[in-house]
């Protein structure tokens, strides 16, 4: 049994189909009481992840531990502790709202006289009162979503797998879903998968970003953006002689590096490397525009959009290389 | 035991939400119907012998189509992802499926005893041979189930499952007439013994033969514990 707060581990877990690998040496945890967000453009290897954590598939090596259960091993023990909701909610559209979730009720081993009380909670928590009578095939997408959510809360599993949890809803329901999760995850570990930014800053105590099947960076959503302030980037373009314009730059206060491509004719592209402080493209523009003809002068903000584009940028130019 | 209680009345109450279900029990039932009329009342037969063997070959080419969806259904559904990541063993999911196909077995079974009461009223059957003939096609109903639950785990399309349903089972009950074609004894026992219709046959004459019974059980567990292999394969 598990002892620490570590509810789920991956140690340098790898995913082969056939010559095909999916997943390189991917180690994380999440502990109790946290969410986990999981950042990559689409086919980076999301969804194959949380089918390993959730025992849909196995890891062709490397371990996976869930609730202190090993998941090669002890999958069903691991099953009665894990909440899961894949990418496309897995229902049964001729059944009833609360029979599907009564059925999901009684697999997870909710006790008879429970069944009630905990179908009423995840029903009033998915706000799923409207529609707990009619057959699922006549629900709308993001009601559909919901009751897929409920089944994953149903038995207040120790650990939740959110496979784009918000995908298909309205504004009102994401910002409804996202109570939910936060609610959930103050005690349960969370690890949700999504391609929206905004969503991992408003919920997620960490975020784990990954591309190719390779977990690029894990950290909280201000320490990754700390980390790429150190390398916030001004971008100009400019008409005027590379190397005397490379000096002047370089003369800045603040700017640690540059980097000169031609655009058009004379036209040059420039980016530079600077610090944080916020009056740096002043001085710039500045130094710039007093001899030469400044077209475009831009200051790239440190949001986690950029933070999230610049690692997967970074592994791309990396791979190419 | 709970695993196989929920998945039996989920699946039961999946059949009787589609339309499937209540076809393929019309059509069995009113196929019988038609045969039984025929052999009673047109050759003047006072048995069920011929209606049995009727029976056999229609629910022969009946099982495929209540069989199909039990889980090429749950791959298109995509609901097989939540099968396989509850706290449930394949085992118990392909038990909870297999008990609630045979389920609809018993009903169509069940149903068909209707003919039993003109037989009764204006002839003199014989209850023991009666009983036997229904015994056996019980047991070749749930060979069958067995098979096209097997095949419905290979594909997500239930047409597909059918299609290779039909033709395997359809095999199993025409293999004993290429004994003619075999010069060798062994070869030609071994056709026999393989054939569904032969020892279905057994069972309408009256002959309630140990080695006919464990046959049909035999290759219902055959089937299932392939298909309990695969699913754990699968993961």
């Amino acid at each position: 049994m598990n002892t620490t707060s570590t509810s789920i581990s991956l140690e340098s877990v790898s995913k082969r189909y056939g010559s095909r690998n999916i997943i390189h040496d991917m180690s994380f945890s999440v502990s109790k009481g946290e969410i986990v967000g999981f950042l990559g453009p689409n086919g980076a290897g999301k969804t194959t992840t949380m089918r390993m954590i959730a025992g849909y598939t196995t890891a062709t090596s490397g371990r996976v531990v869930v609730a202190g259960y090993d998941m090669a091993t002890d999958n069903e023990e691991a099953a009665r502790r894990i909440g899961y909701l894949p990418e496309q909610p897995p229902l049964y559209d001729v059944l009833e709202v609360a029979a599907y979730l009564r059925f999901v009720a009684k697999v997870k081993g909710v006790a008879r006289s429970a069944v009630a009380s905990e179908l009423d909670r995840v029903i009033h928590a998915c706000r799923l009162e409207a529609v707990v009578t009619r057959e699922i095939y006549k629900l709308s997408k993001g009601y559909r979503q919901r009751v897929g959510l409920a089944q994953a809360l149903l038995g207040k599993p120790e650990v939740l797998l959110l496979d784009e949890p918000t995908a298909g809803l309205d504004p009102g329901q994401i910002q409804e879903t996202r109570e939910v999760i936060r609610a959930f995850g103050a005690d349960h570990a969370v690890l949700l998968s999504t391609h929206i930014l905004p969503e991992v800053t408003l919920i997620c105590q960490r975020v784990a970003i990954i591309n190719d099947g390779r977990l690029l960076a894990i950290d909280s959503p201000d320490g990754l953006q700390r980390a790429s302030e150190q390398t916030n980037r001004v971008s100009l373009i400019v008409t005027g002689p590379a190397e005397a314009i490379r000096e002047a730059l370089l003369g800045v206060e603040g700017v640690a590096a540059v980097e000169v491509r031609a655009d058009r004719g004379d036209t040059l592209a420039i980016e530079c490397q600077v610090d944080s402080r916020p009056e740096i493209a002043a001085a710039i523009a500045r130094v710039v525009a007093a001899r030469w003809s400044l077209h475009r002068l831009e200051r790239q903000q440190p949001t986690l959009e950029n933070v999230f584009l610049r690692y997967v940028g970074e592994e791309k130019s990396g791979a190419k290389a | 035991m709970n695993g196989v209680v929920a998945i039996y009345q989920k699946e039961l109450a999946t059949y009787f939400r589609s339309p499937i279900a209540y076809f393929v029990i019309a059509v069995f039932l009113l196929g019988t119907g038609y045969f039984f009329i025929y052999n009673i009342f047109l050759t003047g037969i006072g048995t069920m012998d011929e209606t049995f063997q009727n029976m056999g070959i229609l629910l022969v080419t009946l099982i495929p189509i209540l069989t199909m969806r039990l889980f090429s259904g749950e791959y298109s559904a995509r609901t097989m992802e939540l099968l396989m990541t509850l706290p449930l063993k394949a085992w118990q999911i392909v038990i909870g499926k297999y008990l609630c196909a045979v389920t609809m077995l018993l009903l169509m079974t069940i149903a068909t005893g209707i003919n039993l009461i003109p037989l009764y009223l204006y002839g003199n059957p014989e209850s023991s041979t009666i009983l036997s003939g229904y015994i056996g096609f019980v047991l070749l109903g749930m060979a069958c189930l067995a098979i096209g639950q097997f095949f419905s785990a290979l594909t997500q399309n239930q047409i597909v499952a059918a299609l290779i349903t039909i033709p395997v089972l359809l095999a199993f009950w025409f293999i004993g007439h290429a004994q003619g074609f075999q010069a060798s004894d062994s070869l030609r026992s071994l056709l026999g013994y393989l054939s569904f219709s032969q020892h279905f046959g057994d069972f309408i004459r009256g002959l309630l033969r140990t080695e006919a019974v464990a046959f049909y059980l035999v290759v219902s567990a055959i089937a299932l514990t392939l298909n309990t292999s695969y699913l754990k394969w699968q993961r």
